[in-house]
């Protein structure tokens, strides 16, 4: 079957993400995840805008929901924090295969260095088509609220502001 | 709320694709079977209200937040 006629030089698709919360984004087309069955209990958050690291380098991304571009999320590379975490998930995950990649959800309480993030159910990626799902690893002795960085020592006072 | 009671070994059906199967009684616990499609996600109460509720709190107001973790992240990282 003919293809339509397409011009030689094609520049790449974006997807543009306008926030009243975060801003206006423009996002390469392949740098969309998708999520069909969304974030448990966030049923309808299926499309996700997946940010360059925040500096060269860093395991923090910035995620945003194209759905609902008010929902925005921390996600990290748990092999950053937990070398080896990926092959601690349950087999059924997927999460070792080479086509794959895993990130974790990562909340960011009032103190940020409290920050944490949720061992319990990552994002499991296929690479190719960039969709996925929220792995849920019931059993597993992975916590929600995994700390990513230990307490400040009491002889290292913080920097005030 | 429906209610059934079964006995022993005895399923209930939910729709087409789903079966629950009564498959052990022990004093206060009972061990369910669960036939479904994979595609349909089976989840523990408690579990299922975890990860609800972290993704909620993981939900982000503000972008800053996100350049005070890359800021703890590298300040931890030069340490010696």
């Amino acid at each position: 079957m003919a293809e339509p006629a397409r011009e030689a030089v094609t520049e790449p698709e974006t997807i543009r993400v306008e926030s009243a919360r975060f801003g206006v984004y423009e996002v390469p087309a392949d740098r969309v995840l998708t999520l069909p069955d969304g974030l448990v209990g966030l049923p309808d958050a299926r499309r996700f805008a997946l940010l360059e690291p925040t500096s060269p380098g860093a395991p923090f991304r910035f995620m945003i929901c194209i759905d609902q571009p008010d929902l925005g999320f921390v996600v990290c590379d748990p092999e950053a924090f937990l070398p080896g975490y990926r092959a601690r998930l349950p087999k059924s995950a997927g999460a070792t295969r080479d086509d794959t990649a895993v990130l974790t959800l990562v909340t960011v309480p009032a103190n940020p260095r409290e920050m944490t993030a949720n061992l319990m159910a990552p994002l499991v990626i296929e690479c190719g088509s960039r969709a996925g799902r929220q792995f849920v690893c019931d059993a597993a002795d992975l916590s929600t609220r995994h700390p990513l960085f230990s307490p400040a020592s009491p002889q290292a006072p913080q920097p005030s502001e | 709320m429906l209610i059934l009671t079964r006995k022993l070994g005895e399923v209930i059906r939910i729709g087409d694709q789903v079966a629950v199967r009564v498959l052990e009684i022990r004093g206060n616990q009972v061990r369910l079977g669960v036939e479904a499609p994979t595609e349909v996600r089976i989840y523990r109460e408690e579990i299922y209200r975890a990860i609800r509720r972290e993704n909620e709190d993981a939900v982000i107001t503000e972008r800053g937040r996100i350049d005070e973790a890359t800021a703890i992240w590298q300040s931890q990282r030069e340490k010696p």
